[in-house]
């Protein structure tokens, strides 16, 4: 059966991108540039879904009510640059000469990027358990990068930008610093060259993980109940990871998708409180700056942090 | 009527035949086989009943595989993967899988018309490897400034020609020296490369055009304007026509082979790719932005469509299997 969005992307290429990238000399990227395309539809997509389901949500059963919601502009524009591929495509091109001249250097010293299927050949033919498994892998992986960037100061120094928001909606998921993004792909990348990258033929369930990382993040009174709770991230176990007090080293319910590295690792937090969000360490401009503003109000952030860690040493 | 069913042709074939030959509806020139396309973005491989046209199943491969190649001995089917870091050997009348050869990023790979070469283009690493094909062990690498994408061989199999994208460079390997013996602009992202009449063609993907250049010194000596977003070439089995796709156009275009003159431009939406040819005279086409694969009769310009998956890209016909 024919992938409507796939078709769309199909469509979009053809009629759009190929004769711009012709008429731009660029013609060197139109294969690549192909998958972007079908990111850009997806993300399109998950957009959709997630506002589809969220706004109402949060107009239901709303945790706080704001007067001026100025703030969350800011983190729809996080969302468009992030999901439809503004941002990750910019990264793309920037480092596209480093990633390729890595992947020969890694190569000629011997190296080369096994998949999970080579550890455990009865995955072959099981793409979707393939998947499911790299998922709970990759969710593992990105717990340990979260609990870290908030052990560092200089890390959290960029990832306070993510908790500085006090009107935290589904559109909060993709406010980040853009150098916390870029470790954050560094991070991934190292794990990429020990177990391969996943099947990247499932971009509805790509969706679906997405779904949930920004449902965890409205502004709704919504939990799952006993069991669901230890299955799922939900609403409420990730607002307790954005509680004002919960900011910096004391956090805890750092899972993106499953809790079930918190329950492992001790930082689980099952409270049934809708806690305030925020951080109040941070500068002003971090929670309701511009995109820009909030950006050099993390740099200054990550010097300042620096600086005293250069005076300490 | 006799002399059929001495002939061993039985009675539904008959009719089927009579019926095709009067144009009732029925597909001309009924192939038997199986055919493999690629699905790049979907991991797998189509596998399609030449007769009914129909996809039959699909083989699973890893994460993205492209291109394939029949080894010399016509006992394998080797597809790379590239994102998957494997080639897959594959039976080339079942598809069964036989084994599977970690090797990194392979893209476009083909052997030496001698077989005793395999030559795999690591787009992703801008390097080309040689392998021993028998031993599928790596002889030679060499470092290329960039994108290796297709490749074709002198029929002598001293020389590998491969196309960089990323500089819009041919670059000529020695195969007996395990040399670079010369790297010569060609035009904005070259693709598809074929050795023909001691010369070698290369499709400009960034330009509108095919050139032929001189193997000795990689000097382009001629253009042929085929279409916007050149991007590969095929030669006919009966060596008279050359078949050029144009991404940008979406178009096919057949050459004389002789002259290199335009014969017909056909059109072709959804991103033409590779090509095979069929017993019946018609061309299988991957469609790589539409989920298809067409099947084109050069005769009339028309062509019929098979559902596959997505952003299908190599392809190679068995039209002696059995159907699947």
């Amino acid at each position: 059966m024919d992938d409507p969005f796939d078709l769309i992307a199909g469509w979009l290429h053809e009629t759009v991108l190929i004769p711009a990238l012709y008429a731009m000399g660029l013609m060197r990227w139109e294969d690549l540039a192909h998958g972007w395309v079908l990111f850009a539809v997806y993300g399109g997509v998950q957009v959709a879904l997630t506002l589809a389901v969220c706004l109402p949500l949060e107009r239901w059963r709303p945790v706080e009510r704001w007067a001026d919601q100025r703030a969350v502009g800011v983190d729809i524009f996080y969302t468009i640059l992030s999901r439809v591929g503004v941002l990750p495509l910019v990264t793309f091109v920037l480092f596209y000469k480093v990633q390729v001249a890595m992947n020969g250097w890694i190569v000629d010293h011997g190296w080369i990027p096994p998949t999970l299927e080579h550890a455990i050949p009865a995955l072959i033919g099981h793409s979707v358990a393939t998947f499911v498994l790299y998922a709970a892998i990759l969710d593992c992986v990105d717990y340990w990068r979260h609990r870290i960037s908030h052990r560092f100061r200089w890390w959290w120094a960029l990832h306070s930008l993510h908790h500085a928001q006090r009107q935290m909606t589904f559109w909060s998921d993709d406010r980040n610093h853009v150098l916390d993004d870029l470790i954050a792909l560094v991070w991934f990348g190292a794990i990429a060259l020990l177990i391969g990258v996943p099947p990247l033929q499932f971009p509805l369930l790509v969706l679906v993980l997405r779904f949930i990382e920004s449902l965890s993040h409205a502004n709704a009174r919504v939990w799952f109940g006993v069991v669901g709770e230890r299955l799922v991230v939900s609403p409420r176990f990730h607002r307790a990871h954005h509680g004002i007090r919960a900011a910096g080293r004391r956090s805890c319910n750092y899972g993106a998708v499953l809790p079930w590295w918190d329950m492992l690792f001790g930082t689980a937090n099952f409270s049934r409180a809708y806690v305030q969000t925020g951080d109040p360490s941070g500068e002003e401009a971090l929670a309701t700056g511009t995109w820009l503003a909030q950006q050099r109000a993390g740099l200054r952030r990550l010097w300042r942090t620096l600086g005293r860690l250069v005076r300490q040493v | 009527m006799a002399m059929c069913f001495r002939l061993g042709v039985t009675v539904p074939a008959l009719v089927l035949l009579t019926c095709a030959a009067m144009g009732f509806g029925i597909p001309r020139g009924l192939a038997s086989g199986v055919a493999f396309i690629v699905n790049s973005s979907s991991a797998s491989i189509s596998v399609i009943d030449m007769t009914s046209r129909r996809e039959v199943r699909r083989i699973p491969a890893l994460r993205e595989p492209h291109h394939l190649v029949l080894s010399p001995d016509g006992k394998s089917l080797l597809v790379g993967d590239t994102v998957g870091n494997q080639i897959m050997f594959l039976d080339p009348a079942t598809g069964a899988v036989q084994r599977r050869v970690t090797v990194s990023d392979p893209y476009h790979l083909a052997f030496s018309p001698n077989g005793k070469l395999l030559v795999v283009n690591g787009l992703a690493r801008n390097q080309v490897d040689v392998y021993d094909a028998a031993a599928m062990t790596l002889i030679k690498r060499f470092a290329v400034d960039s994108t290796p994408s297709h490749l074709d061989f002198s029929p002598d199999s001293r020389f590998a020609f491969v196309s960089l994208q990323g500089s819009g460079k041919l670059a000529a390997f020695d195969l007996k020296e395990l040399t670079l013996r010369w790297t010569e602009p060609v035009g904005p992202a070259p693709a598809g490369v074929i050795w023909w009449r001691d010369k070698v063609m290369v499709a400009i993907m960034g330009a509108d055009y095919v050139v032929v250049a001189d193997p000795a010194t990689g000097k382009v000596v001629h253009r042929i304007v085929t279409g916007k977003g050149a991007h590969t070439l095929f030669l006919a089995p009966d060596k008279k026509i050359m078949w050029v796709n144009n991404r940008a156009s979406g178009t096919t275009v057949s050459l004389d082979a002789e002259t290199l003159k335009t014969i017909r431009v056909y059109n072709i939406p959804g991103g033409p790719d590779d090509i095979d040819f069929a017993p019946d005279g018609t061309l299988w086409i991957t469609r790589r932005f539409a989920e298809k694969v067409a099947i084109l009769h050069p005769d009339t310009g028309d062509f019929e469509t098979i559902g596959v998956g997505r952003s299908p890209h190599g392809l190679w016909l068995n039209p002696a299997a059995p159907r699947p």
